[in-house]
């Protein structure tokens, strides 16, 4: 029971209740604003039927020649609103929107090796790791989950123009590469 | 390039980097070296101009920046570094010009075209943003430029206060230039939207849906949620609720849609012979919708069938199938709908939405009601597993949703209170492992119990239970450190108990940022100044204030650059929604509420000298004209309460209270005549002397009415947003300006001589007089001479009689359970006196009262000021002894007892003392802060 929609700049007045959450980040209305102004058609909001935000993605495309994909900045599901499958529906729409439209390869993201639920969640949903992140999100020091906690997966799913798969591989998890060398 | 450019070029360099590294003054001195060397060179001088704004000399930058304007300059270079001069000087208006001067003499200047075009949107000059593209795409052919005339037309007619009839004729205009383009709308989809949105605006259906059932359109609306919503709009305003029902119905079953606005596509269907609610639908409608509904059951059947327990949506669309069927009685089966509901709670009762889900399902009556209840009774309210727990928190929500009012009683909501607290206590134990960053599954218990506590502080009045409620969240966020309901609610409970620096230390741990801060941020802030101990320097909610602020700016600064970035990536569908961003925060009602909030603190906190009434006075009358747009976010705070009853919200606004438009109409008029009054600057002087853009007149205000008779004009309806102290206030302030009107008029010096004044100072400062000011020949010693001095009046009692009454008032409240309503009247008490001292600054002056023959006028304020500093120093002494008897050992000890069902539960009593040193420290901290603040302002008064 929930509306899949555009993400509008005025949400940005509305999301309180899933970016109040710890693990979701509030940025610059610059972020927001850039996004919209490039890929409005890879951000969309998933809403309850009385109007409340149940979650929402931002996305773009970017990359050249083999390497041009969709990639997904931010997916976030407000807290009461998870285990419901809103996460997939959005992924679903940008994985449309990023092979029917874009046409690109496949789709990307980057997800911390510590989130099992998360890596699972998108090995359901098709993703494979293609490489580990050294240090993606930022040295934290002896945390919890360690290394696991600072490293990303970058996750990757191929779209139709790959049909032979070569954008992804089976083995991406001992592949180790730096932050510097993804952004 | 020449080797002497070369050469310059080489010396500009390091004052760019100066400016980079925000090294204002080196750019100044390096500008200064080169400047003697190439005197008339622009682009150094608008440099300079630029260090200088951003050096906040702002006088000397406007020299600079009139010579380089007056050279008209064309260079890429030079523009750009005036673009930010203007900018920071908030000249739009003379951006445009800037761009429109190099444009006409380089009209083949691409380039200069379009950064003409991006001045105009800056300054959301829709209408010369028209002109300007038309002219470019008739010389450059660029279908771009074509569009970009159609989304300033568009632009122009949704502007605020364009007449209707003015309105229409401008999307026919946009619509005539879209269907001139020579490649069709199609080829990119953002154009397509664009195009479908004028013809919806011009109710042009029949054209739009062409354009949609086209293969290319229908391939557009695939992969575009924002053209696919324009085209559901256009199949329902069409009639064709059938065949969008049988697309939904493809889309379901065939593609595994479950967008619940295709369930609502099929469900429109279904009933769509039925929708004409003005007659009576004849049987044979009725017999098709009966039919209908039989078909639609089985679709959504097989729906839930092939779902499971994997998607809720089967379920639910059942759910909205029956509600409408009964709406229109053509329910089959009286106990479907009970039926439903029993199986959604055994299906999905562990998902946390489920309360959330089935709200609209049951606002039941009568026997139904209490079917549901005896359904909601009859499961366990045992869990063992997470599971189990969180079916238990959904039927305790959903019982306590339906609540009839006679159930709500002190007994009742005692035992709930207890119930509540026990489970959560229960459940805590599926969270023991959790890391710190989790939220607890038992949370929303915690919620619930405080909520039952709040409804209990309702009924009785007695404050103990907000003492419960507070001790019970504190410790759900010792459990759930990242609950922000728990902090919210805590914020709201500690500002009702009189103790903002907890409200405080908990708003702040909600790491509130950036747009947040719009939404968010009345939490805190309102009517703040009465907990601020700004008066004896406590800064705190005023830096509070300006944090929150910050974020107007960077949507000044920055959100217009976005809408330029979308102009040029052509994503039409984002700029009127980005346009809409803009407004709602430039003028966004919280924003001018923090304005009011950090006037009344500064008040208290600066010596009242007449720049100050000069500046905020302009800022005010800056934003009196505002379209308001409220953004606060009332939504983000749970409620549980049952319906029959306020939500938590409401309960546990400050005052019972929301202040909104009203509030802060009252007040923008209050301080707007009171600064007027007290400042030299008439609307002529104010003229000349400021910079940048005015504020855009708004159309809808009556032209005859001046600004004066605005101020005077009294609203029953906006004075009901303000508590009883809040109106005296109002009256008090209104009395005291129409008594001393008069004598200000009077006494005021003349324009001319306020203007040489300040061309004095600019000269001082800058070596130049202000530019472009002739000042008239002033007539001797400013005032006017043919006037007759006005006849001494005695003040109105109610002046007379204000600060007597409101100590008389401060004293029956100073001993109340919570100091709230005392800490208010003092607080307002200590605003009148700061509203006098403003109006009474002129007569303060022994020159302007002999000259002006004002002797009898400065006698009778100053005994009035005698008296209320007399009154003031009563209430300081007060609300210090008061503060004094806070947070002593049997304070605390009363706070803990009356604690006692949430010690009972289990909770340790040294948490609950704990909790009660915090809260009652905060409340001794503000009245004893408050009381030394207002001690303070009476020294400081008696001898100023």
């Amino acid at each position: 029971m929930s509306v899949l929609r555009p993400f509008k700049a005025t949400d940005m007045f509305k999301f309180n209740n899933i970016n109040l959450d710890i693990w979701t980040e509030t940025y610059g209305i610059g972020f927001y604003l850039s996004y919209l102004s490039r890929w409005p058609d890879l951000c969309c909001v998933q809403e309850s039927p009385n109007g409340q935000m149940m979650g929402y993605v931002l996305g773009k495309a970017e990359g050249a020649g083999i390497e041009w994909h969709g990639h997904v900045t931010a997916i976030t599901v407000a807290p009461e609103y998870r285990r419901l499958g809103l996460a997939r529906k959005m992924m679903n729409l940008l994985e449309l929107v990023s092979d029917e439209l874009y046409k690109g390869f496949f789709v990307d993201l980057y997800v911390r090796c510590a989130n099992k639920v998360a890596v699972e969640m998108y090995e359901g949903m098709g993703y494979s790791v293609y490489r580990r992140v050294r240090e993606y999100y930022g040295s934290l020091g002896n945390g919890r989950g360690g290394r696991d906690d600072e490293d990303a997966f970058d996750m990757r799913k191929p779209l139709s123009r790959d049909p032979n798969r070569i954008s992804v591989r089976p083995n991406g998890r001992d592949v180790i590469v730096s932050a510097q060398d993804v952004s | 390039m020449s080797a002497a450019a070369v050469a310059l070029d080489r010396q500009i360099r390091p004052v760019y980097d100066a400016l980079d590294t925000g090294s204002n003054k080196s750019a100044i001195v390096t500008c200064n070296k080169l400047l003697k060397k190439y005197p008339r060179h622009e682009l150094i001088k608008a440099l300079k101009a630029l260090a200088l704004v951003r050096s906040q000399k702002i006088e000397e930058s406007l020299v600079l920046c009139e010579e380089v304007l007056e050279l008209k300059p064309t260079s890429d270079a030079t523009l750009t570094a005036m673009m930010h001069v203007l900018r920071g000087l908030g000249r739009h208006k003379d951006m445009v010009k800037m761009f429109e001067e190099a444009y006409k003499q380089q009209p083949h200047n691409e380039e200069l075209g379009i950064q003409n075009f991006f001045a105009n949107v800056r300054a959301s000059q829709w209408k010369s943003a028209q002109l300007v593209a038309t002219r470019m795409h008739k010389q450059f052919q660029d279908d771009r430029y074509l569009y970009w005339t159609v989304i300033s037309t568009v632009l122009q007619a949704e502007e605020h206060g364009t007449p209707l009839q003015l309105r229409e004729l401008l999307y026919k205009l946009a619509h005539r230039l879209v269907v001139s383009s020579p490649t069709p709308s199609y080829v990119n989809s953002e154009r397509f939207h664009l195009h479908l949105s004028i013809l919806l605006k011009l109710d042009l259906i029949d054209d739009a849906h062409k354009l949609l059932d086209s293969p290319v359109g229908r391939n557009i609306c695939a992969t575009n949620l924002s053209c696919n919503e324009l085209r559901r709009e256009v199949w329902k305003l069409k009639g064709l609720i059938q065949e969008e029902g049988d697309s939904a119905k493809g889309l379901i079953l065939d593609k595994d849609d479950r967008n619940w606005l295709e369930f609502l596509s099929v469900l429109d269907a279904t009933f769509a012979d039925l929708a004409d609610k003005g007659t009576d639908p004849s049987e044979e409608a009725l017999d098709v919708t009966r039919a209908r509904i039989r078909d639609t059951e089985q679709l959504f059947l097989k729906v839930v069938e092939k779902d499971g327990l994997r998607d809720r949506t089967g379920l639910l669309s059942l759910l909205e199938l029956e509600k409408r069927s009964r709406a229109h009685g053509l329910s089959s089966d009286e106990n479907r709908l009970i039926t439903l509901l029993q199986e959604y709670l055994e299906k999905f009762s562990h998902k946390p939405s489920c309360h959330q889900d089935l709200l609209s399902y049951t606002q039941l009556k009568g026997d139904e009601l209490q079917k549901w209840k005896t359904i909601l009774d009859s499961f366990s309210f045992s869990f063992s597993t997470e599971d189990e727990l969180a079916r238990v928190i959904n039927l305790l929500k959903l019982q306590r949703h339906n609540l009839l009012p006679s159930e709500i009683t002190h007994d009742a909501e005692t035992a709930r209170a207890a119930l509540y607290t026990e489970k959560y206590l229960q459940g805590l134990k599926f969270g023991a492992t959790l890391p710190s960053t989790e939220l607890q599954p038992a949370d929303d218990l915690a919620l619930l119990a405080a909520t039952s506590y709040v409804s209990l502080w309702k009924l009785t009045t007695d404050d103990g239970y907000l003492y419960s409620a507070v001790a019970l969240l504190e410790y759900a966020l010792i459990k759930s450190k990242q609950s922000y309901s728990a902090k919210l609610m805590l914020v709201r409970l500690y500002r009702l108990l009189g103790a903002p620096a907890q409200a405080l230390e908990h708003y702040r741990a909600l790491r509130v940022k950036q747009v947040q801060n719009e939404t968010l941020s009345y939490f805190i802030l309102s009517r703040t100044s009465m907990f601020s101990s700004a008066a004896i320097g406590d800064l705190t909610f005023a830096s509070e204030c300006l944090e929150a602020n910050q974020i107007y700016l960077t949507n000044s600064q920055e959100t217009g650059d976005f809408i330029i970035r979308a102009f040029s990536a052509e994503k039409y569908s984002q700029i009127p929604e980005f346009v809409t961003f803009e407004d709602r925060l430039e003028n966004s009602l919280q924003r001018d509420l923090i304005k009011i909030e950090h006037l009344r603190m500064r008040l208290a906190h600066e010596n009242i000298i007449s720049d100050i009434v000069d500046l905020e006075l302009i800022e005010l009358k800056f934003i009196f004209d505002r379209v308001h747009h409220d953004n606060r976010d009332t939504n983000v705070l749970p409620s549980y309460q049952p319906r029959s009853s306020p939500d938590f919200n409401t309960q546990t606004l400050l005052f019972d209270i929301y202040e909104g438009h009203g509030f802060l109409r009252t007040f923008l008029k209050l301080y707007i005549r009171c600064l007027q009054q007290g400042s030299d600057l008439d609307d002529t002087v104010e003229e000349k002397l400021l910079i940048g853009d005015r504020p855009k007149k708004r159309p809808d205000v009556p032209g005859d009415l001046s600004l004066r008779d605005r101020l005077c004009e009294r609203s029953e309806e906006d004075l009901k947003e303000l508590t009883q102290d809040e109106v005296s206030l109002v009256e008090f302030a209104g009395a005291l300006g129409d008594w001393l009107e008069k004598y200000h008029d009077y006494a005021r010096p003349h324009p001319s001589a306020v203007l040489a004044e300040a061309s004095k100072q600019t000269e001082l400062k800058t070596g130049h007089p202000l530019k472009g000011l002739e000042i008239p020949v002033s007539n001797g010693n400013g005032h006017k001479k043919d006037e007759e001095v006005p006849a001494f009046v005695e003040p109105p009692e109610l002046i007379v009689r204000y600060f007597d009454e409101m100590k008389t008032k401060f004293n029956e409240l100073k001993d109340a359970s919570s100091p709230v309503e005392a800490l208010h009247v003092a607080a307002i008490v200590q605003e009148a006196f700061l509203i006098l001292v403003v109006e009474s600054l002129r007569f303060k002056n022994q020159t302007v009262v002999k000259q002006n023959k004002l002797g009898n006028l400065a006698a009778s304020i100053k005994s009035i000021r005698t008296n209320a500093i007399a009154n003031l120093k009563e209430i300081s002494v007060g609300l210090i002894k008061r503060s004094e008897s806070e947070c002593t050992a049997e304070s605390r000890k009363a706070f803990v007892e009356e604690c006692s069902m949430v010690i009972d539960a289990g909770i340790d009593h040294d948490f609950v003392l704990g909790v009660a040193k915090k809260g009652l420290d905060a409340r001794k901290k503000v009245l004893e802060g408050f009381g030394k603040g207002i001690a303070r302002i009476c020294t400081n008064y008696t001898t100023n």
